[in-house]
């Protein structure tokens, strides 16, 4: 019992201890770090299966690290939503370093591989202890790593525009950082404590003193969180840096690193400050004005984007709304769907973004109007694409169907109604900037690309992908998951809705 | 709000000035370094506006002494969650620094809307 309440703490402090060894094996040999790498992820994987199991069991795993009990010392705690966070964490870290054995030596320069490696490991450190954590001094600290590790990745590429999208990050993370800490000096001035839950003992107290502080502590972790996730008009660094990262980088950056943001906001508004200041102050009205926003024009500007990573960058705006939008609600259906949206996201962006790096690796296109015949030059990584984008327009047996239901019936039970309204809307912008791509790979006549890919009369047979297949598991992996959500969402849900009960 | 109140608590009000201050810096300016300055004084705001939280009127340093059993001590948590506060601030400045060095390899200039265009 007590070894397994330690479970968490190892799965940041392997990833942490092996990122910095890989620079000293990419001195001694260069192929060994990407082999490394993906092994310390596996290990993290089967030791959040470990936890996931014994928290589905209906235990809530509780370490003081190194002994100091909790007011004073830091104090990691995993519920059902922290276990699923850690298991989709660290199983799409998984994937995507398998996916990175290719694409890494295709896309990086050699001399950078090792380092590449250091900030992945870094970057799912600091995630997986983010959401592990029950310590809001900790989570900054954890926030900053990840930060920095994710604007490494982005600027592992080298070239001019990933360099300039890598400044813009860490200059707009740093100063959401900046908030989030100002936030984080508010409350331990208010509560003078650090441990979430003690937090919420002292807040219901001391509440009704201090109102105009807790509006401003409140309205600075907004600003904060939604610099770091990206939400809407705060989502400025995040096209830049997601188009111009190597593709693994943006698929983790993309699906995980954003994510986590979210789960950290939703652990200090619902469990530190607690239901009745979520009631009370009008957070959740701002919260769901500002997702609505996400979601119209985040489709909007993914509409107008030529090059298709900056479109998947944009859709990755409009399927944050979705899940502020749950957090908004606030009603279990609502979060429920949120951070089941958070799942299918992780799933079918990471697809997607894979799916984008595998074609660029194949036949070196980048832009949206270039897919003609794609459809039978890579018959699977186009399939795989097709069940993505599927489900990211909320076509029914496919993830994102379950998830925009489920928000739905959140909004009819937050007595909401006119908000179905926009999630079907944005569902069809959705369509509007996928299905094309879609269309042009399958149906199309036009003949023009046909002749670059050197013997123009086989161009409408199936070709098997010529791409390796290291590449290929990943990218089918992803598709399959996103089918299975769709048709078994059931297991998660109860899942999910384990935490989701205590903290409603 | 009488202004002795306001005088007493300076420190927060220095550093909620200092906040804003450094925002802006970093918001408008369209000198790289200046913007990483701007960051830099941000960041100092806060650890400003955390040794104040932690400070007391009339405390003495936490170290215990056996003679004034019954002395009134300052909060040291504040002051070391800064050091952690200072670690970071200096590892954003050397990277954002090490990026900016690279940006003016490729372009020769370290004025913002040379380059960076919102697309």
């Amino acid at each position: 019992m007590d070894s397994i309440a330690k479970l968490p703490f190892y799965c940041v402090i392997i990833p942490l201890i092996a990122s910095f060894c890989m620079p000293v094996f990419a001195r001694w040999k260069k192929e060994v770090c990407a082999p490394l790498a993906t092994l310390t992820t596996a290990a993290v994987f089967i030791l959040t299966l470990i936890i996931g199991y014994h928290v589905s069991q209906g235990q809530i795993l509780s370490y003081a690290v190194s002994g100091w009990d909790p007011p004073w010392g830091i104090e990691m705690m995993v519920d059902s939503l922290s276990a699923i966070m850690m298991m989709l964490i660290s199983g799409i870290s998984l994937f995507i370093l398998i996916f990175s054995f290719a694409a890494i030596k295709y896309e990086l320069e050699r001399i950078v591989t090792g380092w590449y490696y250091t900030a992945f490991l870094l970057c799912l450190s600091g995630m997986v202890g983010l959401v592990a954590s029950n310590d809001i001094f900790n989570m900054y600290v954890l926030i900053e790593i990840t930060g920095i590790s994710a604007c490494a990745l982005v600027a592992a590429k080298g070239t001019r525009l990933s360099t300039e999208a890598a400044l813009k990050y860490l200059l707009l993370a740093t100063i959401g950082s900046g908030f989030i800490l100002f936030g984080i000096g508010f409350i331990y001035m208010i509560t003078g404590h650090l441990n979430i839950h003690f937090i919420a003992a002292e807040l219901t107290i001391v509440k009704d003193q201090y109102p105009i502080l807790i509006w401003t502590t409140l309205s600075f972790f907004v600003v904060g969180f939604g610099v770091k996730a990206a939400l809407f008009p705060l989502h400025l660094w995040l096209p830049d840096a997601h188009s111009s990262a190597p593709s693994p980088s943006s698929a983790i950056l993309s699906s995980l690193v954003v994510k986590v943001y979210i789960i950290a906001f939703v652990k200090i508004l619902l469990i530190a400050f607690g239901l009745e200041i979520f009631h009370e102050t009008f957070i959740r009205h701002l919260i769901i004005v500002l997702a609505i926003m996400a979601m119209l024009a985040g489709s909007f500007f993914a509409f107008v984007q030529i090059e298709l990573k900056r479109r998947l960058a944009y859709s990755t705006v409009a399927q944050i709304g979705y899940v502020f939008l749950g957090i908004g609600l606030g009603t279990p259906w609502g979060l429920a769907a949120g951070m089941l949206h958070i799942i299918v996201h992780a799933f079918m962006k990471t697809c997607l973004f894979l799916c984008a790096g595998a074609i660029a690796y194949q036949t070196g296109r980048k832009q949206v109007n270039e897919f003609t015949g794609m459809g039978y030059l890579m018959p699977i990584t186009m399939g795989a694409f097709t069940i993505a984008a599927f489900s990211m327009v909320g076509i029914p047996l496919f993830g994102g169907f379950i998830s925009k239901y489920g928000l739905a019936l959140g909004s009819l039970e937050a007595d909401l109604p006119i908000l179905i309204l926009v999630i079907v809307l944005s569902g069809l912008l959705n369509a509007t900037y996928y299905f094309p791509i879609i269309g042009q790979a399958y149906f199309s006549q036009d003949e023009e690309h046909a002749s670059d890919d050197h013997d123009t009369n086989s161009s409408s047979k199936f070709k098997r992908d010529q791409i390796p297949l290291s590449m290929l598991i990943p990218i089918v992996v992803m598709a399959l998951g996103v089918i299975y959500l769709g048709i078994f969402p059931g297991t998660v849900l109860n899942f999910i809705n384990q935490t989701i009960e205590v903290l409603l | 709000m009488n202004l002795e109140l306001i005088l007493l608590n300076f420190p927060y009000f220095v550093s909620i000035i200092l906040f804003s201050m450094g925002t802006l810096i970093v918001l408008t300016q369209p000198n790289l370094v200046k913007k990483v300055i701007g960051i830099n004084i941000m960041e100092t705001s806060i650890f400003l506006f955390f040794i104040a939280v932690g400070n007391m009127r009339g405390g003495v340093p936490p170290i215990y002494d056996p003679n004034y059993p019954q002395a009134l001590y300052v909060n040291p948590l504040p002051s070391v969650l800064m050091l952690t506060g200072i670690v970071v601030s200096f590892s954003v400045t050397a990277f954002a620094l090490a990026l900016i060095v690279k940006l003016y390899i490729y372009y020769g200039t370290i004025s913002a809307p040379n380059f960076m265009k919102l697309k």
